[in-house]
């Protein structure tokens, strides 16, 4: 149960860092920085540069995103922004907008 | 409820504003500003350094900031909190520490202070003054007239202006003859 979750009616202005799972369901602005897991939730709208373990885009996300692990954007995700990552998941139907880089 | 709540972890630490329409509860760290319509609880060892202005606050755990809650505040046992706090009804449990000016009566000047803050310090200590100041200098003060007994004028220009007309009568006395009685009651004795 050590989880973060922003709800839907959060507006987060600044950088949220940590050491454990993060669930976006609400705006976030600024700098994402986690050890774990980052969920960026269908309905949420986060401008920010992202990094975490494995990042999952299910909303929209404006910014780059460096994920360790893995990077998954869902069906109905937009994303605009670069993306690096040694694994990279689209689904049908996401949109997404900028460079790939997958350390190859 | 349960889906309508945000939950900052304990290893989770947010710098910057927070502001919602929904419950929020710290674990982890804050620092900055929240500004919610519901609940805020800051659980045991979360730390929060903050301005906060909610409806209902409840501290377990560390708060440092000034305090708005258009409802209640409580601060449990395990509560330490530093800081103003504004708002209808407060609650402190035995154990809870505290340290700050509590205000149960008019929230909306806290708010206002509050809400700007860049404007919020310099205001609340010009418009305030006569309320804010006087505490402190009837504590320290008269000692200090007592000692620099030629600077006496200064202190008297300075002070009427801000405090209330009791205060210039209390250090009259206390530096005209106070040590001087004190000392002799007790040789004479």
């Amino acid at each position: 149960m050590a989880n973060t979750v922003i709800g839907s009616s959060i507006v987060i202005d600044g950088e949220i860092s940590g050491d454990e799972p993060l669930t976006i369901l609400g705006t976030v602005k600024g700098k994402v920085s986690m050890a774990e897991n980052v969920t960026i939730e269908s309905g949420a709208t986060v401008e920010a540069d992202v990094e975490g373990q494995t990042v999952i885009i299910s909303g929209k996300l404006t910014g780059n995103v460096n994920a360790r692990e893995k990077l998954e954007l869902r069906p109905e995700s937009k994303m605009v922004g670069n993306a690096k990552a040694p694994r990279i998941v689209v689904a049908d139907g996401a949109s997404f907008k900028g460079n790939v880089d997958m350390d190859v | 409820m349960a889906d309508k709540e945000t939950i900052i972890g304990a290893e989770t630490r947010i710098s910057g504003e927070i502001r919602g329409e929904e419950d929020l509860v710290i674990r982890g760290r804050v620092d900055g500003k929240i500004q919610l319509s519901h609940a805020l609880t800051v659980d045991k060892g979360a730390i929060v350094q903050a301005d906060v202005d909610v409806k209902t606050l409840v501290v377990a755990g560390t708060l440092v900031g000034n305090i708005v809650a258009s409802e209640s505040v409580r601060l449990l046992a395990s509560a330490r909190v530093v800081g103003d706090l504004a708002a209808p009804r407060v609650m402190m449990d035995l154990g809870a520490a505290y340290r700050g000016r509590v205000d149960m009566g008019d929230i909306e000047t806290a708010r206002a202070a509050v809400a700007s803050h860049a404007v919020a310090k310099p205001a609340v200590s010009s418009a305030d003054a006569t309320k804010a100041r006087p505490a402190p200098p009837r504590m320290a003060a008269p000692p200090k007239v007592v000692a620099m007994a030629p600077k006496v004028a200064a202190p008297k220009v300075a002070i009427p202006a801000a405090a209330p007309p009791a205060f210039p009568r209390v250090t009259g006395a206390v530096a005209g003859s106070a040590p001087a009685w004190a000392k002799k009651k007790i040789r004479r004795r």
